[in-house]
């Protein structure tokens, strides 16, 4: 997928990321102080970025710094009503700004394999992981069909309420048989195996990975003392 | 060895029965199975990879089937699948990953293997069925051809004595066919067993051991290798099936562009995602005239359908109907499209109120007159989903008549379809024929196109260069 590009940035195990996701929402939802926040944002904002994400990155500190602006400058000297009615939504969206820029890290730069590899060493059980990563497959097949209906419909003139109907009826349809038919061929390829599952991608902690955790660890403390 | 003895299946929810099937398959031989679609051919294979009993539900089954002295009822389907591998017909959904990759080594990873040994079955399955161009690909970027390779491989990596392959080609066009031809010939050579359910029976020609013929569920006939090329042209007919020989195009080419009546398509390109798909395309069609287009995998035909259908702007060129150019809206208004999944392109829930949905103050008359031209009125409080392939078709068709669509597009109608079933299509298209319609077939059929059209638009030479590139590596 993303072969390339991935060579001359840093890349973290997936684990490590998973990890991070939740120290991200640790420290989210401990700290009360603002430079600590801005402190844990700016960092993973850093880490995003040499991991190869900067597109995403800019988008992310921009939106941050909006946040910032309407809650210390905006709010306090503009008209009450904005206050009022705005400060709950921007705090609570300014929270989860950790948790978007990780996020962000694993979709755009973990192949599904990777995660479900590392799932696995996690000890998640295997009857998860398998409907799971079907799912994920799902998506993009969903999208394509979507697009032929549409097609179709723009071709019978369907229009206005009757299009959520018609979009349905052969949606379900095409799911069912498609289930069908992989349900099918993972049978035949031996889906039900009990043996122990290898993979070829060889996962290792590497030096990165353990100091990035260590200063997620760092972080998580400062925010618990400080909060 | 694989040795059916004296089986009789009967599908619990579905139709179809096998009866008193009796068949020997010596290890390395290649053995056709053919016959009419619904005759049984897929059973047969259900019951070599082990699907019929473990996976189809109900259903009465007598007899016995083995691999290597293993009885395939008694035996746990993961062990059979480290003997049997299965090919299926439609490449969509024969794949559990996003990546190549991951696909090639997910039965491997499944069963356990060691990673030194994954690794070395992963290089070995790419360098014999020659398939580097598909690694470290989106799976939803690839053609059908490419997924049918890939599924292809998977498959090999999990080193199978046996391969049961059903229906490969139902989806693919003829260059995907000689990929698969090549593949199945490197098996062969390798001295693994092959077991193919096929219409499309001219790439298999000089490989088969054995053709079994099955009608309604009985082995009608086994012929050696020798004897199937034998069968005369009458006699393939009668069994309804598909040309032996790789069928040649012999139509006249399309007329130019610039005519007063029907179509006219006057240099147009068309992109897609900021990717140029074809330049410079013309050609012109009059009514009541049916025109086949051609074209490699890649070549743009679906773009080039979806242009016509006004579903896509093009960059440059105009499209004119009896004279006036039209715009991607008024195109919509005028035209229809029969897509090749015509599951997609009906909704409701009786046939009636499909034709009604097309044209909310038809009169009834009116569409009673059409359903019946199309032998769709015994059925027309039938559920759509509940018709026959063919019926689907034939729906689709005529709700476009209904709403009085001048330009009718078909892409890819017979696939899959047997010699009488494409014999079907070919008559509905010639009554179309009759209702002054203009016609446009997409397909890779030529013994369909041989047929059915008058004449023939090559889009070769049409698509940009960079296409042009990514089909040869293909």
């Amino acid at each position: 997928m993303n072969r390339s590009g991935r060579k001359h940035t840093l890349k973290f195990d997936p684990r490590t990321e998973l990890l991070l996701l939740v120290m991200a929402n640790v420290v989210a939802f401990t700290q009360h102080s603002i430079w600590v926040e801005i402190a844990w944002v700016v960092s993973l904002l850093l880490l995003i970025i040499v991991c190869g994400c900067k597109k995403a990155a800019g988008k992310l500190a921009a939106a941050f710094g909006i946040c910032l602006l309407l809650q210390y400058y905006i709010f306090p000297n503009g008209p009450k009503i904005l206050a009022s009615s705005f400060t709950i939504l921007v705090s609570y969206a300014r929270k989860i700004f950790p948790c978007l820029i990780v996020g962000t890290l694993i979709l755009q730069k973990t192949p599904v394999r990777e995660l479900m590899v590392a799932l696995r060493k996690c000890h998640i059980p295997q009857g998860l992981i398998i409907p799971l990563s079907v799912t994920i497959r799902y998506f993009p097949a969903l999208k394509e069909e979507v697009g032929y209906i549409r097609d179709a419909m723009k071709l019978r003139n369907i229009h206005g309420i009757e299009k959520l109907e018609c979009l349905l009826v052969p949606i379900m349809i095409s799911a069912t048989t498609t289930a069908e038919e992989l349900s099918a061929a993972a049978v035949t390829r031996g889906i039900e195996n009990p043996a122990h599952k290898t993979s070829m991608i060889v996962m290792k902690f590497g030096g990165q990975d353990f100091l990035c955790l260590a200063f997620g660890v760092m972080f998580c403390f400062i925010s618990i003392m400080v909060g | 060895m694989i040795e059916i003895k004296d089986v009789s299946f009967e599908y619990e929810k579905e139709q179809g029965t096998l009866s008193h099937i009796d068949l020997q398959i010596k290890q390395g031989e290649c053995v056709l199975l053919c016959g009419e679609s619904g005759c049984g051919k897929t059973t047969v294979t259900k019951l070599i990879n082990g699907l019929i009993p473990h996976f189809v539900e109900g259903g009465t089954l007598s007899g016995t089937a083995t691999i290597n002295e293993v009885e395939v009822a008694k035996t746990e389907m993961y062990r059979l699948a480290e003997q049997v591998g299965s090919v299926f017909q439609n490449p969509k959904s024969q794949f559990f990953n996003i990546d190549s990759d991951s696909e090639i080594t997910f039965g491997l990873e499944n069963a356990g293997i060691a990673p030194a040994k994954i690794k070395e079955r992963f290089e070995a399955t790419v360098s014999a069925l020659k398939i580097r161009s598909l690694l470290g690909r989106n799976i939803f970027s690839m053609s059908g051809g490419e997924k049918q390779s890939l599924a292809f491989a998977s498959v090999y990596a999990m080193n199978p004595s046996v391969f049961v392959l059903d229906e490969p080609t139902a989806n693919l066009d003829a260059d995907a066919i000689d990929i698969l031809r090549q593949q199945i010939i490197q098996i062969k050579k390798e001295g693994r067993t092959i077991i193919v359910a096929e219409h499309r029976i001219y790439f298999l020609m000089d490989l088969i051991d054995q053709a079994v013929f099955i009608q309604n569920g009985k082995i009608a006939r086994i012929f050696s290798g020798e004897e199937f090329h034998k069968i005369s042209e009458e006699q393939r007919i009668t069994m309804g099936l598909r040309s032996l020989e790789h069928p040649v195009l012999d139509l006249p080419h399309t007329d130019p562009p610039g005519t007063k009546i029907g179509l006219s398509v006057e240099n147009i390109s068309c992109a897609f995602d900021k990717q140029t798909v074809f330049r410079e395309v013309s050609f012109g069609a009059a009514p009541g005239e049916v025109l086949g287009i051609i074209g490699h995998n890649g070549a743009g035909k679906t773009t080039l359908t979806r242009c016509l259908c006004g579903l896509l702007k093009e960059t440059s060129g105009k499209i004119c109907l009896d004279g006036k150019a039209l715009n991607a809206k008024q195109r919509n208004k005028a035209s229809f499209c029969v897509m090749q999944d015509v599951n997609h392109q009906l909704f409701s829930d009786s046939v009636w109120n499909e034709c009604e949905l097309s044209m909310p103050e038809c009169p009834a008359e009116r569409i009673e007159q059409i359903l019946k031209a199309f032998d769709l009125f015994d059925f027309k409080d039938r559920h759509p989903m509940a018709l026959s392939g063919g019926q689907k078709q034939r729906l689709a068709v005529a709700t476009a008549i209904l709403s009085d669509k001048y330009l009718l597009v078909f892409d890819e109608p017979t696939s899959g379809l047997d010699y009488h079933r494409m014999l079907e299509v070919s008559d509905m298209i010639q009554k179309l024929k009759t209702e002054n319609k203009i016609i446009l077939i997409v397909s890779h059929d030529f013994e369909f196109l041989n047929r059915t059209c008058d004449k023939i638009f090559d889009m070769e030479g049409c698509h940009s260069e960079r296409r042009q590139e990514s089909v040869r590596n293909i």
